[in-house]
């Protein structure tokens, strides 16, 4: 059995343990097996020693939160990211490996059938939202309330529009408002802007590329590239759906990925950029939690603080941008280490208000780390658009 | 293999292994370098990583207590608002704990003005091989009778387990100053270290990086280290504002006159920040270079260090190899780094014979085997290099006074025949 | 200069002896601890400096070496080891045997710091040496810091390797009313603060420019010298947690005995004129949780007056290293009912 992962890649790791502190499953665990350095171990022993893909080594492949912390750790610049998403690709392929008949019926539906198809996921959103109302969702599945005004809002198209807000699957369903804010502050710069047509063709497949259906992800990101086409700019208000897209040319390997890849910016690099007009000071603090996607992976974290900086007294956590255990859908599979992670983020974050008030502002930049943290009492997770929005003069 | 969360759990666990005649080891974070706290022979493995709780920090006698799996940067990190820190910072202090600290007796760039661990630990609560309690040290200047502290610490898991530590933390300097110093030739750049040293300045760190080693990093970090520089120093001066500027004059002074291209003073604390990052990531970023490494770490008296560097430059030739120098050049701690890729059909001996070598020349130097990894597995064999029968009996009594049942952590750090009496199996030319 | 011969020499001698030995420097603490036999052989470490290398701040040399006589030749480079025993006369071995740290301890760390390298020689005639002479060095256990405090009892120091450091530009002693807490926190890096229960005398070592700062910092008047070390027949030296000095200082003045307390150490020199008085600081000593040596005088009291923490440890120690009971037999309390053997 092997992973034919890429030798280079997994012979870089030198197994200095400088990793360890950043990976939020060592964190919460202590344990070897739960830290980057273990899992390349695991990874080595499966690849160069024979060893089994057992259940072990499923487990703790999925324990991985695929936050990347690591790769921002690492001095070696071990691609961990990529040989995490190389082993899921082959464990989904390993008869052995798959989840039972039930939870992959669930997948299927979940990543082949909802995610791609705006229509379906919208009537969905609708039966959550009635469900909802009826009390019918325990509150453990940790799903946002949703509220019918946010559901209906409209997205308004300039004409002509120099950027489009891709605007995706999930988080268009249910975080419109945060959409609407984000189309008012690109405004805001001058420019004319609009949602993606078609809504971008959906899901960006970030989801699938993390639990290793590359396939799907790639047919996906296809869509999307093909919903987009000229040389628009491309504005992401989900670090997670951002970093997918940036990395379509690297995914799909052609000259036109690579040059859609190249159009992509995220909402707070692509405002900063085009220059914010002056904003008021609000005079509140904020605690800035920057998501994995956005500071490890893209890289882009800096102007979010720039930008919040210019209205809101911005802090930051003190634990290296630690990991707040959301991972997309990791949050659903890892119910306990997610909560785990959470728990030690949510501290962070309390320790680095610079008030003791009852509830802490939290900007984050991505929806699926404003669902998980949101779930916390006592945290009001906002996205910078709808700051930035507040303070718009 | 067990992970206690308490001192409880660490003695129960110790004497189940007692009750099984198993040895058993310590592992912290597994930073270490000398493979201290490898398993041999299927011991117990005691795993300290859930014992990282800080119990208490006490700002007026400077000192905290914490469990053996608290990294080391936690720590700082948590004392940093009372203007405290604690000062042995090993490269890997991001991910090291300070139970593995003491273990090793650990050091760090900063350790060149402060000492090293054993410097900085005060008192210990200890499980050891019997299973029993004993608290080593104690807050008071003296305990009476032997500094069982001391030998303990650097003990490297021989003597028994630290449960609880109690470090002294020392107060953050007002005035620091971080300066890097570029050189055309490794010649150049020793000759500044001796320079500073002899001209009376303790720096708080004073650390040197060759060619290779300074783009590897300068790659990872991009902290405007010279690519092209054949050596750089990294210096720090802390202490009181007026002596602080003083020594920096001086430094620039003497780096100038030993041929020092630019001498760059860190303007803020983030550039001192990034300078440090560098520095600290460099035993990292070599697999940039190549996929592996081999990290030594011997002393040699400052005065020697020129000739000794030259030795190891020539003995990396002799082998083909690639060799790389980042080390505490203040006080003569060199760690030439050999880089290679392990695929290679039939690199390894050639490493080895490099690493015998290099170890050698720093001996013949008058240095010593270890400055700050400690001796492990890795250099058990040639102690008798620097130690005489006589000297390794003694310290086979000083372990077996501690552990008379020879199961914590055996076969580490005293080679095979320490002990007097005891058949003799010196490794095939480890004698000069 | 070569110790090689006088070592072997001194290690021939310890073996020779019949019954107990005892090293002996300047005898300027010899009372320390408890009592040898009186008929021990006293036996005296070589002496004189081995090597100075002024550019790796190491010296070498041997133990029976005065701390003045190291101190001069330092001083010719500009360097000095912080020993600061009270009597200049004592030996560099002695200051080590006995393990007592100077009044700049405060900045400088206890003595044992200072020490890299020991060859001491054993009951049974041989010399081990333990450490290394650089600066730095983690290789194997740590005998020097073993061997530092274990008043002869483990082996007889014959040749030591010290970290040297540069002499402070400038040297100033301040001194100001009221108790140490205030000018402790006041000051960035004292080297030693003395409070004797009225006066804090203050010891400032660096850049002329920062000693001024300090000088305004902590309020302090330039005095000319230290408070002195308490004098008298009967003395003592406490050790107790920094904290506990300033409510330990009123304690030790109802029982009549003179002190000079190390602040942010948790040293206290105690002299009486009476054993009686020279026990009531004791007694006072481990009611703050610390202890006292026997320094001088007061023959009927016992040195340590408190059992040795870990005593079993410190008897297979003992048993090890000096099977016959010849080092110094009695000086450190190590029996014990717990002992195993």
């Amino acid at each position: 059995m092997t992973l034919h992962l890429d030798d280079d890649e997994l012979v870089a790791c030198v197994a200095c343990g400088l990793c360890l502190p950043h990976c939020p499953t060592y964190r919460v665990t202590g344990l070897e097996i739960a830290s980057p350095r273990g899992r390349i171990a695991a990874m080595r022993s499966v690849q160069y020693d024979d060893a089994p893909i057992d259940a072990a080594f499923v487990g703790a492949m999925e324990e991985c939160v695929q936050c990347r912390g690591c790769e921002a750790a690492c001095p070696s610049g071990v691609a961990f990211g990529h040989l995490m998403e190389e082993t899921r690709a082959v464990l989904h392929d390993t008869p052995g490996a798959r989840p039972r008949l039930g939870q992959r019926a669930v997948e299927w539906l979940g990543y082949r059938i909802v995610l791609p198809n705006r229509v379906l996921l919208r009537m969905l959103t609708w039966l959550i939202w009635l469900a909802q109302r009826l009390g019918l969702v325990p509150g453990r599945f940790g799903l946002p309330k949703l509220a019918a005004r946010d559901l209906t809002i409209r997205l308004d198209s300039d004409p002509d529009p120099e950027a489009f807000l891709f605007t995706g699957c999930v988080m268009d369903a249910w975080q419109r408002a945060v959409h609407r804010s984000a189309l008012a502050v690109m405004r805001s710069t001058g420019a004319r802007v609009a949602p993606s047509p078609n809504g971008g063709a959906t899901c960006c497949g970030g989801l699938h590329t993390h639990s290793g259906r590359l396939d799907e992800a790639r047919a996906l990101a296809r869509r999307v590239i093909a919903s987009m086409p000229g040389d628009v700019d491309i504005v992401v208000d989900s670090a997670g759906c951002g970093a997918a897209m940036k990395d379509y040319g690297r995914l799909l390997g052609t000259v036109e990925s690579e040059a859609f890849s190249a159009r992509v910016s995220d909402f707070s690099e692509w405002v900063v950029e085009r220059g914010l007009p002056e904003l008021r000071t609000t005079g509140r603090s904020v605690v800035i939690q920057d998501p994995c996607h956005l500071r490890h992976v893209q890289h882009a974290q800096g102007p979010v603080h720039q930008a919040l900086a210019l209205a809101y007294d911005i802090s930051t956590t003190a634990d290296d941008g630690l990991c707040c255990g959301a991972g997309g859908a990791y949050a659903v599979y890892q119910l306990q280490l997610a909560a785990a992670i959470r728990t030690r983020k949510a501290e962070a974050i309390r320790n680095a208000s610079p008030m003791a008030t009852a509830t802490v502002l939290v900007a984050s930049a991505n929806p699926g780390c404003a669902m998980h943290l949101g779930a916390v009492a006592g945290l009001d997770v906002r996205h910078p658009a709808e700051l930035i929005e507040e303070a718009l003069p | 293999m067990c992970f206690p969360r308490s001192t409880e759990e660490v003695a129960a666990a110790v004497r189940i292994a007692a009750l099984h005649d198993r040895a058993f080891v310590v592992r912290g974070s597994g930073t270490g370098l000398a493979g201290g706290a490898t398993p041999l022979a299927d011991p117990l493995v005691i795993v300290m990583t859930q014992m990282n709780r800080i119990l208490d920090i006490d700002p007026v006698e400077q000192v905290a207590w914490v469990e053996p799996g608290v990294l080391n940067l936690d720590l700082s990190r948590a004392v940093a608002p009372l203007g405290l820190h604690y000062a042995p910072d090993p490269s890997s202090q991001h991910a090291c704990s300070i139970g593995g600290n003491v273990a090793t007796n650990a050091g760090g760039p900063h350790c060149l003005a402060s000492g090293v661990t054993s410097a900085h630990v005060r008192a210990l609560e200890v499980v050891l091989a019997d299973g029993s309690i004993a608290d080593l040290g104690g807050l008071i200047p003296d305990a009476p009778g032997y500094d069982l502290r001391g030998v303990f610490v650097g003990s490297e898991g021989t003597m028994g387990i630290a449960t609880a530590i109690a470090v002294h933390l020392t107060s953050n300097p007002p005035a620091v100053r971080t300066l890097l110093l570029d050189f055309t030739s490794v010649e150049a750049a020793a000759a500044a270290v001796s320079g500073i040293i002899a001209s009376g300045i303790l720096p708080a760190a004073l650390e040197m990086m060759d060619a290779q080693i300074t783009r590897a990093v300068e790659d990872f970090v991009g902290a405007g280290f010279p690519r092209d520089a054949a050596a750089v120093l990294l210096v720090e001066l802390d202490g009181l504002p007026a002596g602080v500027a003083a020594d920096v004059a001086a430094v620039e002074r003497v780096g100038l006159a030993e041929g020092a291209r630019t001498v760059r003073v860190a303007a803020d604390d983030t550039e001192r920040e990034l300078l440090w990052k560098g520095r600290k990531s460099a035993f990292g970023a070599i697999a940039r270079i190549a996929p592996d490494y081999y990290l030594h770490d011997a002393v040699v008296p400052r005065s020697r260090l020129v000739e000794v560097l030259h030795r190891v430059y020539e003995i990396a030739a002799e082998q083909r190899l690639t060799v790389m120098n980042v080390f505490h050049a203040g006080d003569g701690n060199l760690h030439p780094l050999i880089v290679f890729d392990a695929r290679e059909p039939g690199i390894w001996p050639r490493v080895h014979d490099a690493g015998d070598a290099i170890l050698r020349a720093c001996v013949d130097a008058g240095g010593v085997l270890s400055g700050e990894h400690g001796i492990g597995i890795e250099k058990r064999d040639f102690m008798p290099l620097i130690f005489n029968p006589d000297d390794l009996d003694a310290q086979a009594k000083v372990r077996d006074s501690f552990d008379p049942s020879g199961r914590a952590n055996p076969d580490k750090v005293l080679p095979a025949g320490s002990r007097c009496g005891e058949a003799q199996r010196i490794p095939e030319g480890a004698w000069i | 200069m070569d110790l090689t011969d006088a070592l072997q020499s001194l290690a021939e001698t310890v073996a020779a002896a019949t019954g107990p030995v005892v090293g002996v420097g300047s005898r300027t603490q010899f009372d320390a601890g408890n009592p040898v036999p009186t008929d021990a052989i006293a036996i005296a470490a070589p002496c004189g400096i081995v090597g100075f290398e002024p550019t790796d701040l190491t010296v070498t040399l041997g133990a029976g070496t005065t701390c003045a006589e190291l101190d001069a030749v330092l001083a010719e480079a500009g360097q000095e080891v912080a020993l600061d025993p009270a009597d200049p006369a004592a030996t560099v071995g002695g200051v080590l045997a006995v393990g007592i740290s100077g009044r700049r301890r405060l900045r400088n760390g206890p003595v044992r710091d200072a020490v890299l390298e020991v060859r001491f020689a054993t009951a049974d005639g041989r010399v081990v040496k333990g450490g290394g002479p650089t600066v730095k060095n983690v290789s194997g256990y740590d005998l020097p810091r073993l061997l530092v405090g274990s008043f002869g009892t483990l082996g007889l120091l014959g040749q030591v390797t010290l970290r040297a450091r540069a002499r402070p530009a400038r040297t100033q002693w301040g001194a100001r009313s009221g108790a140490p807490g205030a000018v402790l926190a006041s000051l960035v890096q004292p080297s030693a603060v003395l409070w004797g229960g009225t006066i804090t005398t203050v010891l400032l070592e660096g850049h002329p420019d920062d000693v001024d700062r300090e000088l305004r910092a902590g309020g302090l008047e330039c005095v000319s010298g230290p408070a002195p070390f308490p004098q008298g027949p009967h003395r003592g030296r406490i050790s107790v947690r920094p904290s506990a000095i300033e409510d330990l200082g009123p304690v030790l003045d109802a029982t009549g005995c003179r002190w000079l307390a190390e602040a942010g150490v948790g040293t206290v020199h105690v002299a009486a004129d009476s054993p009686d008085a020279l026990a009531a600081a004791r007694a006072a000593a481990c009611s703050a949780g610390g202890w006292l040596l026997r320094e001088a005088g007061a023959p009927e009291l016992d040195g340590f007056g408190i059992e040795l923490p870990n005593v079993a440890i410190m008897r297979r120690l003992k048993d090890a290293f000096d099977p016959e009971g010849k080092l110094a037999p009695g000086r450190l309390p190590l029996i014990s009912a717990t002992a195993s053997r």
